[in-house]
C-alpha cells in the first residue's frame, strides 16, 4: 500500500534512517550475531548496531509521548533513573563516589544500583540519567576499548576512550538518550577524568558531579577539594559529599558506592549506608573521623549523652 | 544537560518553549516536515463498524453471535452485513471494528487457505493455527503503527477439542471460556460469564438449546441498551460435526416496559 | 494547558499502540533454589479479559522469565527470547547459562530503545555456580541481579512487603541474634502466597490464579516440596536442574 508515496516521502535524516532499515529490513534482527554468542551487540564488521524506529512522522515525539514524564502520570513506560555521582581527580588517583538509587517516576525502583560501571580494569564510567543507556553503551564502549588494545597491542587512552562513547552518542543526539556520564581511569598521562553526556558534551577537568543530586554534592566537594589531599581523605570527601546529596536530595540515597583509581587500575574501596553514615557515621575507615555526619552536629548540646565540646573539656 | 532526573530518558521537546522566546503563541514546528505525509494513508479511526461479537464453549462446541449491522458513525448503514465468517473446516471468526479492515482480513484467510489447499500436504487449518497467524498479522500491523481496526473472535473445534480465543488492533490475546467484543465486553459477558462459570461443570455441562437462549438473551439485551446494534443476527456453531451459521434471524423484542420508566428521558416524573 | 505547547500535540489523535493489561510478577532467589510467580489474571481497564493467562514462562531448565505489562508486548518478546535461546541451543549443543540470558534479554530490550516493549521482566533460575539468582529489568534493558524483586500493578504492595520479610528492612534482631541471609524454600513459598493474597485483596488487577514456579539447583533434594498442593514437575530431565510447577486459585472478585 503506498509504496510509491512512501518511496517519494522525504529526505530528512530520520526518514532516511527509516527507508536504510526498511531496505534491510530482513537483516535487522536475524543477522549472523543473532545467532551466535555475540548475544545482540552486531556484528563487529558492521559497527554499531541498529535498532528499530516507531513507523511514524516523528518517532522522537512518539518517544517522548510514551516514555516518563513527570507532568504527564499517564505515560506507562517508566525508565529507571540513576541519580547523584561524582568523580574527582588528586594527587592520589581518581575518587569516584555514587549513590545507589534508581527512581521509575516517584517510585523507588531500586536502592542497590550499581551505577559504577567497571568497563575494563583501568576504566570507570559513572551511570546518569538513562539507567539502560548508560549501562549499555558503557558495555559497548568496553568492547570497543578491547578491540583497540587488540588492535594496537596498547590500552587505550581515557581520552580516546570517552571520546568514542561522545562521538557514539552524539550519533543519536535528540532522539533520547540521556546519560550524563564521567569517564575516569589512568592512562599514560596520570589520572583522568571526562565528563561525556548526551548532548554531546565532552569534557575534560578535575572535578565533576552529575545528577538532580549533584549541586548538594558540589557543595561538599569544593570546599572540601584540594589536589595534594591523601587517599584517605580525598576518600572521605567522595563518600561525605554522596551522603551530602543523599540526604538532600529525594531522588538520590540509600547507599554510597566508593572506587578509588590508581596507577595499577581501579578499587572499590567500600558501600556505605547513607542512613547510617546519618546517625552513626561511616564506621571505622580509612579518613573517617568516625562521627556520624548529620545526627551528632545536630544534637550537639542538646543530651548529657553527646554535651557540648567546651562543657566536655 | 538536563540535570532533573524525571526528564531523563525521553526527547527533549524542542517545540516547547520552556522560556517564552518565542513572541507568538505557536512557535515555527521545526520537527522534519514529510511533504507527501498527507498522502500515507493508515486506519487513525475506524469508518464503517461492526459493533459486539458473543462466543462461548458449550458441551459440544463453540456458539458465536454477531448481528447484522455495520454502521457508518451513528447511522445504521449497512444492515446486511455477515460478520462471522467460517474458515476452513473447523474455525469461524467474528469481527468488530472496521469493516474494511475485516475484509482484508477476510482475503488474507482466503489466501491462507487456498495455499494451505494446495499444498495438499495432509495438514488442515484448525482453530489455533489461524487465531496464531492472526494474532501475528494484528501486532505486526500494530509494530508498523498501521494497524487493522479489529476485535476478533476465533472460535473453532478441531481433534476433539474446543478452542475460543481474542485478538484485537494491539495483538493482545486471550483465551476463556466466554468471550464477548466492543460493548459486549460490558453487558453481555457478565451474562455470559453468570451462565458458564455459574453453573456447576460450567461449559461441559451446558447443552446447545441452553447456550442458544442464553446467546439471545444477551443479544437482546445488548439491542436494548447498544445504540449501534441491531435486531437481526446470525449464530455460528462449531461442533465436531463442522461448522454452520445460521440465516439471519429477527430479535423478538419487548418495548412495553418503557412506559414503565420513570426517572430520565422524555419521561421526568 | 500552555498554549506554547500546541505545537507539541499532533499527537493526540494518533493510534496507541500501548496498552496495559495489569497483573502482578514476583520472584524470589534462595541458596540454591529460585521462586518465580505471577498472577493468571488479564485485565484492560475495568475489564477482566481472562482469569487465565500466564505471565511466567518456562525458557530452559534453570531458567524462568516473568513479564508483565502490555501482554502482546510480553508474549511476542517471549516467543523471541525463546527462539534465540534455541538458536545458541543448536549453535552450541548446551542451554546458554542464566547471567548470559541476562545479557541477551538486555540487548533484546535496548534494540527496542526508540520503540520499547513496555514489558517489565523478571528473570529468575540457577547461575553456573549452582545459586539460586533474580535479575530484574526496566522496559529498556537496565538490569541488575537481585534477592528479591516485585514488579507490575501492585509492585508497590509486594515490594515493600518483601524488603521487610526477606531484607529485614526496619526490623532489629534480637539481641545477640542475627537476620538469617537467606531464607529457606517453604518460608519463601509461603511469603510469595501471602504476597498475593495480599495483592489480591488490596488491588484491582491482581486476582483469579497464581502460579509459581519453583527452580532447584543441580542435586538438592525436594525438602520443603513435598506433599505441596498443586505441585507439578516440568524439567525436562531428572539428573540437572529442576523446574516444578505450583497453580493455586486467587480470589476471582
Amino acid at each position: 500500500m503506498n509504496t510509491f508515496v512512501n518511496q517519494f516521502s522525504t529526505s530528512s535524516a530520520l526518514s532516511v534512517i527509516k527507508k536504510a532499515q526498511a531496505v534491510t529490513d530482513d537483516d535487522e534482527e536475524f543477522s549472523d550475531a543473532a545467532w551466535g554468542s555475540e548475544a545482540g551487540f552486531g556484528s563487529l564488521a558492521k559497527g554499531v548496531p541498529s535498532f528499530s524506529v516507531p513507523a511514524v512522522q516523528d518517532p522522537t515525539s512518539f518517544l517522548r509521548l510514551h516514555t516518563d514524564d513527570h507532568a504527564d502520570p499517564n505515560c506507562r513506560i517508566k525508565i529507571q533513573h540513576g541519580t547523584t555521582t561524582l568523580a574527582f581527580r588528586f594527587q592520589g588517583g581518581v575518587i569516584v563516589a555514587v549513590d545507589s538509587r534508581a527512581t521509575a517516576g516517584s517510585y523507588i525502583a531500586s536502592g542497590t544500583v550499581k551505577k559504577v560501571i567497571e568497563i575494563n580494569p583501568y576504566l570507570l564510567g559513572t551511570m546518569a540519567g538513562g539507567a539502560a543507556d548508560c549501562q549499555y553503551w558503557e558495555t559497548y564502549l568496553g568492547i570497543q576499548c578491547r578491540l583497540h588494545e587488540l588492535r594496537n597491542r596498547e590500552r587505550i587512552s581515557v581520552a580516546a576512550a570517552s571520546k568514542y562513547l561522545s562521538n557514539l552518542v552524539y550519533g543519536y543526539k535528540g532522539m533520547g538518550l540521556s546519560m550524563g556520564t564521567m569517564i575516569c581511569g589512568w592512562d599514560k598521562t596520570g589520572p583522568a577524568v571526562f565528563y561525556v553526556d548526551s548532548d554531546g558534551s565532552r569534557l575534560k577537568g578535575d572535578l565533576f558531579s552529575v545528577g538532580s543530586g549533584s549541586t548538594f554534592a558540589y557543595g561538599v566537594l569544593d570546599q572540601g577539594y584540594r589536589w595534594d589531599l591523601t587517599d584517605e581523605e580525598a576518600q572521605e570527601l567522595g563518600r561525605r559529599s554522596i551522603y551530602a546529596a543523599g540526604h538532600r536530595d529525594a531522588f538520590s540515597g540509600n547507599t554510597c558506592n566508593l572506587y578509588h583509581v590508581k596507577e595499577d587500575g581501579w578499587r572499590f574501596i567500600g558501600n556505605y549506608d547513607i542512613t547510617k553514615m546519618h546517625y552513626d557515621g561511616p564506621g571505622d575507615v580509612p579518613g573517617s573521623t568516625k562521627v556520624a555526619y548529620g545526627y551528632d552536629v545536630r544534637v550537639e548540646g542538646r543530651t548529657s549523652s553527646n554535651p557540648p565540646v567546651a562543657a566536655a573539656a | 544537560m538536563d540535570h532533573f532526573p524525571t526528564n531523563w530518558g525521553r526527547p527533549r521537546n524542542d517545540a516547547y518553549d520552556a522560556y517564552g522566546t518565542f513572541p507568538i503563541p505557536n512557535r515555527p514546528l521545526n520537527a522534519p516536515k514529510d511533504a507527501f505525509g498527507e498522502g500515507v494513508q493508515r486506519t487513525q479511526q475506524p469508518i464503517v463498524t461492526g459493533t459486539s461479537v458473543l462466543a462461548m464453549k458449550f458441551k459440544d462446541g463453540i456458539m458465536m453471535a454477531a448481528d447484522n449491522l455495520a454502521s457508518y458513525g451513528s447511522l445504521a448503514r449497512f444492515k446486511d452485513v455477515q460478520r462471522l465468517q467460517p474458515v476452513g473446516d473447523y474455525t469461524v471468526i467474528g469481527a468488530g471494528g472496521d469493516m474494511s479492515d475485516f475484509q482484508y482480513i477476510q482475503s488474507l484467510l482466503d489466501d491462507l487457505v487456498v495455499e494451505e489447499f494446495t499444498n495438499q500436504d495432509g495438514h488442515n487449518l484448525g482453530p489455533k493455527e489461524i487465531h496464531e497467524y492472526l494474532s501475528q498479522v494484528m501486532y505486526g500491523r500494530r509494530t508498523k503503527i498501521n494497524p487493522l481496526w479489529n476485535s476478533l473472535l476465533v472460535g473453532g473445534f478441531k481433534d476433539g477439542e474446543r478452542f475460543l480465543a481474542y485478538v484485537d488492533l494491539l495483538g493482545t490475546t486471550y483465551s476463556a471460556d466466554t468471550l464477548a467484543t466492543g460493548y459486549g465486553a460490558y453487558i453481555a459477558q457478565p451474562l455470559l460469564r453468570r451462565a458458564v462459570e455459574g453453573r456447576a461443570g460450567g461449559a461441559d455441562a451446558l447443552p446447545e438449546e441452553e447456550a442458544a437462549k442464553i446467546m439471545e438473551d444477551c443479544l437482546r439485551v445488548l439491542f436494548y441498551r447498544d445504540a449501534r446494534s441491531l435486531n437481526k443476527y446470525q449464530t455460528a456453531v462449531i461442533t465436531a460435526s463442522g461448522v454452520s451459521i445460521s440465516d439471519s434471524k429477527a430479535l423478538e423484542t419487548s418495548w412495553s416496559f418503557a412506559e414503565g420508566i420513570r426517572g430520565y428521558g422524555a419521561q421526568t416524573q | 494547558m500552555n498554549p506554547m505547547n500546541t505545537a507539541a500535540q499532533p499527537q493526540q489523535r494518533q493510534f496507541n499502540p500501548y496498552t496495559e493489561n495489569g497483573g502482578t510478577i514476583l520472584a524470589i532467589a534462595g541458596v540454591d533454589f529460585s521462586v518465580i510467580a505471577g498472577d493468571t489474571r488479564q485485565s484492560e481497564g475495568y475489564n477482566i479479559q481472562t482469569r487465565y493467562a500466564p505471565k511466567v514462562f518456562r525458557l530452559t531448565d534453570r531458567a524462568v522469565l516473568a513479564v508483565n505489562g502490555f501482554a502482546a508486548d510480553g508474549n511476542m518478546f517471549v516467543k523471541k527470547v525463546k527462539q534465540r535461546l534455541e538458536w545458541y541451543r543448536h549453535a552450541h549443543a548446551k542451554d546458554m547459562p542464566l547471567h548470559a540470558i541476562a545479557r541477551l534479554i538486555q540487548t533484546m530490550l535496548y534494540g527496542r530503545r526508540f520503540f520499547p516493549y513496555y514489558v517489565y521482566n523478571i528473570l529468575g533460575g540457577i547461575e553456573d555456580d549452582g545459586s539460586g539468582a533474580v535479575y530484574s529489568f526496566d522496559p529498556v534493558g537496565s538490569y541488575e541481579r537481585e534477592t528479591c524483586r516485585a514488579a507490575g500493578a501492585a509492585q508497590s504492595l509486594v515490594q515493600p512487603f518483601l524488603d521487610n520479610q526477606i531484607y529485614f528492612k526496619n526490623q532489629q534482631p534480637a539481641p545477640g541474634t542475627a537476620h538469617p541471609a537467606h531464607l529457606p524454600l517453604p518460608h519463601v513459598l509461603s511469603l510469595v502466597i501471602d504476597s498475593f493474597t495480599g495483592a489480591t485483596e488490596r488491588h484491582i488487577e491482581v486476582g483469579d490464579g497464581l502460579e509459581i514456579y519453583v527452580v532447584l539447583a543441580k542435586g538438592r533434594d525436594l525438602s520443603g516440596l513435598e506433599g505441596f498442593a498443586g505441585l507439578q514437575e516440568v524439567s525436562s530431565r531428572s539428573d540437572g536442574e529442576r523446574i516444578f510447577v505450583i497453580r493455586r486459585e486467587l480470589k476471582k472478585d
